[in-house]
């Protein structure tokens, strides 16, 4: 599969997009735009990488789609996060803040 | 994972197909219409939106891949299509699934050989726990020699490694009563021979330990074909009576149709048994160790015994019964054998060298495949650039083309596995008796899975370079290129030059190895066996003790038979001889010349001791070298004279006149006073007596008046075709003796052709994959040679346009094949030094490493390779500029 070289770490796409459902059901494209938004266009995501994510997730079991209108009335794949998918953002939430704390320990002690 | 949600997902592929469909493009109107509302012009937002969303076939491609199903779903998309690519040229394809065929269907004929003699389980209960025990001599080369009956009392009695051991000893005797007299081979044996051997017969009780008791043992087993062909399968066969030497015995049996008892070392009949009969030792068995060797001793270790430790613990007791009866014993020792080398021993080292062989075959078929499929691979670059181009990633396409190998692979191996079916048969029907049995080889489930492994492998070889290249070719180049003279191109074309050495050198290998076979062979028939084996015909009579108890009795009978025969018009003369060259092992004993100090009896020189009858040496066209012949007075009484044979000589007299000398030649006893000594009156020359390739043994021969022995071979010299006297000579025997069969029957000729059939036989085999090989080789360089003199049509065009002559043209052309050949042949001439040491026994009178071999099949490869490219180059030659040119 060829990969675009910006695209962010795998695990942290999930982890974003887990974030952004836990706020409620949202289409791809919403999500695209949150992110970027909330991020200030720091963090693109590609909707090469999005939607094969999506899919492996779903197939996890992590979220689940269905179909429904958009606010524009237009026909949206709609994701929301299960029971599942929950478990797995505090499971991701918690690994990404070991990550960045050890990131800035060595940082300040360097 | 959620392997269960990916296979749901396999019964609702189209409708996931749709929905993603429909999610992206929801997706792009969305993106576009949020630009419009950014003020964009209609088509910028639409552009900018797909834009963004980059190559939706890939996306699609990619999100989809997740998918078990989708996984599934581009194989079988990948399969058909390699399909459709096969069927789009044909040529192609059937060159390469023929060429596969061939290297697929060979590995499986030679493997359900090797499957059936050195891997399948023999016919026997835990037969890994059975053995034989042998006595072997330190002084003499037989490691397998018969066991003495009290020794192996001893050895029943002392050892603890073994839970039971058999003894078993072949004789020919007659079977009469229903029916014609036969001849028939009956193995005498020790009673718990078949529960030993975890045998139950198909019919009736078997024997019982009561059967070993004297007085009970006049009971048979059948084997199956004798039950089905004399006795036509009686089912209450059990119970009756047969008549074996005159004798009644009861039939308490018959053997399972498969069951098969045959160790050809230690066999005096060299034949299968078609009865067994108990054997009851004698008490003088018991009482002295004085009773010559002829039993073979088949034993079954214990549990968590090894043969080694049997070995050991053999070795041991046979140290201790040296030092009880050193006489007797003295250098004997022990020599224990698992049944699977015992049996597939002689035939292990000639199917390794086969199996080797036909690998290289596959090897070299593969290479051929391989460079036919970089060949075509350049003409579908173009294919290949754009597929990448439309965003096809390197591992779909590599995937694609192994999936086209695959596909060749397996349609090669199918024709390859029928061809092995009908070349197994051929192979079988082509091998020499007794060498392969033919209800054992047969396809099963590991023959299968070996194909189908090899077929795999094969597929993976030889379509993993071209796919390589392929997939690593850059879009850019081959796009801008117009599909000539890529980088890609060149990584092939090499590719294509490897191929070609390495099939060139693997062919060189087998060329070498056969060469040596066919020179071994050439060595061998050139041998002059000392004797004259032309126009000769050979059978066995053996008298019943039962009618013929007198030795007179015996005398006479040879006597009258052999004058009879000798008057039959078209016989030139007729004699007799108790063991036959070419014939397997015959009697052989210590040897006391009185000239040299006295010995202990299993010190004394050993010689063949042959029986023969009047004018033997005339017969057998045996030269005189010294001294006389026997006359009548020696061939009708027991005159106590000898002749010996030149290797006797040689070998024990070395320096001293043979003639005249005295030996005792203990044969009749073990104590040296019931043997008179012997008289030397002649020396003749040397015979093979037991093939080409063995050298001639010490001999001495007497008149059958000094020895009567009841079972002789009787020797017909004829003037024309022997088989067309057979029945006339039958009349005349069966007017002496209508009770007597004629036991095999066979010419001198065809004796000697089956002594050579084994080395025919591999010689045979070898060379046809070597043939193989080199039509493979050749096939492979001209392939290539022709290639590129289509690539190069344009340069030659322009080189015979600027005036270039047709030999230039050739040299150039030829060059190229020279190069390969020569590389091909150095790398296989360096290969074939280090393999052909392999074939070590296989060789006889010929290096591993002759020189004249290798110069030879080196020559031949060279010019055949040289050939190939020939045609090839003449086209070149025949170029028209204009036409070249023009199609720039």
């Amino acid at each position: 599969m060829l990969k675009p070289k910006n695209d962010l770490l795998q695990g942290t796409l999930a982890l974003l997009v887990l974030k952004t459902l836990a706020r409620g059901p949202m289409h791809g494209y919403g999500m695209t735009l949150h992110i970027q938004l909330i991020s200030k266009d720091v963090l693109r995501v590609e909707e090469g990488s999005l939607y094969p994510a999506l899919h492996r997730m779903e197939q996890d079991g992590w979220v689940s789609a269905a179909w429904g209108i958009s606010e524009n009335n237009r026909r949206a794949r709609y994701y929301h996060l299960t029971a599942k998918g929950r478990k797995q953002l505090a499971e991701e939430e918690k690994n990404w803040e070991r990550l960045t704390q050890a990131v800035a320990h060595v940082l300040q002690f360097a | 994972m959620s392997w269960i949600a990916r296979l749901r997902g396999m019964l609702k592929r189209d409708r996931l197909d749709h929905d993603l469909d429909d999610e992206l493009r929801s997706h792009v109107e969305m993106r576009a219409a949020d630009n419009l509302a950014a003020g964009m012009s209609p088509e910028q937002a639409n552009y900018e939106a797909q834009k963004r969303f980059g190559n939706t076939a890939l996306l699609k491609e990619d999100t989809r891949e997740v998918d078990v199903i989708a996984w599934l779903d581009e194989t079988a998309r990948d399969f058909l299509h390699a399909l459709r690519m096969l069927r789009r040229s044909p040529g192609f394809t059937v060159v390469a699934v023929l060429t596969l065929a061939l290297g697929i269907g060979a590995n499986t004929a030679i493997f359900s050989v090797i499957n059936s003699v050195l891997l399948r389980p023999l016919p026997y209960h835990d037969p890994d726990k059975l053995v034989m025990v042998w006595e072997s001599n330190s002084q003499h080369a037989n490691l397998h020699n018969t066991v003495s009956p009290p020794n192996f009392l001893d050895w029943q009695s002392r050892n603890t490694v073994f839970s039971s051991m058999s003894f078993i000893f072949d004789e020919r005797d007659n079977l009469t009563g229903n029916g014609d007299p036969e001849e028939v081979v009956v193995q005498d044996i020790s009673t718990n021979f078949f529960s030993l051997l975890g045998i139950n017969p198909l019919l009736g009780p078997g024997f019982t330990p009561e059967n070993g008791q004297p007085g009970h043992n006049n009971v048979v087993i059948l084997s199956y074909g004798l039950w089905k062909g004399r006795f036509a399968g009686d089912p209450a066969i059990v119970g009756k009576s047969v008549l074996l030497n005159g004798h009644p015995q009861t039939v308490v049996g018959v053997a399972p149709r498969d069951f098969n008892w045959f160790i050809k070392d230690g066999s005096h009949t060299g034949a299968k048994p078609q009865m067994w009969s108990p054997f009851v030792f004698p008490q003088a068995f018991h009482d002295h160790k004085q009773i010559g060797r002829f039993m073979t001793v088949a034993a079954r270790l214990q549990s968590g015994v090894t043969t080694s430790l049997a070995q050991t613990q053999m070795s041991a007791i046979a140290a201790r019964l040296e030092q009880e009866d050193p006489d007797f014993d003295g250098h004997w020792g022990v020599n224990v054998v698992s049944l699977r080398d015992q049996i597939s021993g002689d035939l292990r080292p000639a199917l390794l060298i086969l199996f080797g062989a036909v690998a290289f075959v596959l090897l070299i078929a593969c290479a051929n495949v391989s460079s036919l499929l970089l060949a075509r691979a350049a003409s579908r670059e173009r294919e290949m650039a754009i597929r990448t181009a439309i965003g096809a990633s390197r591992w779909r396409i590599a995937r694609q083309l192994l999936m086209e190998s695959l596909l060749l692979a397996l349609i090669g191996g199918g024709i390859g596995v029928a061809l092995a079916v009908w070349g197994t048969n051929a192979l079988l029907a082509a091998s020499p008796k007794n060498l392969l049995d033919l209800r054992y080889v047969s396809m099963d489930l590991r023959v299968l899975t070996f194909t189908v492994a090899a077929t795999l492998l094969a597929g993976l070889l030889f379509g993993f370079l071209p796919s390589y290249i392929s997939a690593h070719s850059r879009i850019s180049e081959t796009l801008k290129e117009g599909g000539r003279g890529s980088s890609s191109a060149s990584r092939r074309s090499f590719g294509r030059n490897a191929f070609v050495v390495a099939q060139l050198g693997l062919a060189l290998v087998l060329l070498c190895g056969s060469g040596l076979l066919i020179r071994s062979f050439v060595r061998l028939i050139g041998v002059d066996p000392g004797f004259d084996t032309g126009r000769m015909l050979t059978f066995k009579i053996a008298l019943p003790g039962s009618k013929y108890s007198a030795d007179q009795l015996c005398i006479t009978f040879f006597q009258q038979l052999l004058a009879r025969i000798s008057a039959v018009p078209g016989v030139r003369s007729a004699s007799m001889e108790s063991f036959p060259p070419l014939t397997g092992l015959g009697a052989a004993t210590g040897v006391h010349l009185l000239s040299q100090p006295s010995l202990a009896l299993s010190d004394l020189p050993v010689a063949n001791v042959r029986v023969v009858g009047p004018d033997y040496f005339g017969t057998m066209s045996i030269p005189l070298r010294a001294g006389r012949l026997f006359n009548a007075q020696e061939l009708a009484q027991e005159k106590h004279v000898t002749i010996i044979n030149q290797a006797f000589a040689d070998k024990y007299l070395r320096g001293v006149n043979p003639l005249g000398q005295k030996a005792v030649i203990y044969m009749k006893s073990d104590a040296e006073a019931e043997n008179q000594p012997s008289e030397v009156i002649g020396v003749v020359g040397d015979v093979r007596q037991i093939g080409l390739d063995t050298a001639p043994e010490p001999t001495v021969y007497w008149p059958h008046a000094e020895l009567v022995m009841s079972a002789m071979t009787i020797l017909v010299r004829t003037s024309n075709d022997p088989l067309a006297l057979l029945s006339t000579i039958r009349n005349q025997l069966q007017q002496l003796d209508p009770e007597l069969p004629m036991a095999a029957v066979v010419t001198m000729d065809q004796l000697l052709a089956d002594s050579l059939s084994r080395s025919r036989f591999t010689m045979l085999l070898l060379g046809i994959f070597a043939v193989v090989a080199l039509v493979l080789a050749a096939v492979g360089i001209y392939g290539l040679i022709a290639y590129s003199v289509t690539q190069r049509t344009q340069e030659l065009g322009i080189r015979i346009a600027l005036g270039a002559q047709r030999r230039d043209v050739l040299r150039l052309v030829l060059a190229q094949g020279t190069r390969l050949t020569l590389l091909g042949v150095a790398i296989g001439v360096l290969a074939a030094l280090a393999l052909s040491r392999l074939l070590g026994t296989l060789l006889f009178g010929v290096s591993a490493t002759d020189p004249l071999t290798f110069a030879g099949v080196a020559g031949l490869l060279a010019v055949v390779a040289l050939l190939a490219c020939f045609i090839p180059a003449r086209r070149a030659t025949r170029v028209d500029p204009m036409v070249a040119l023009r199609n720039e």
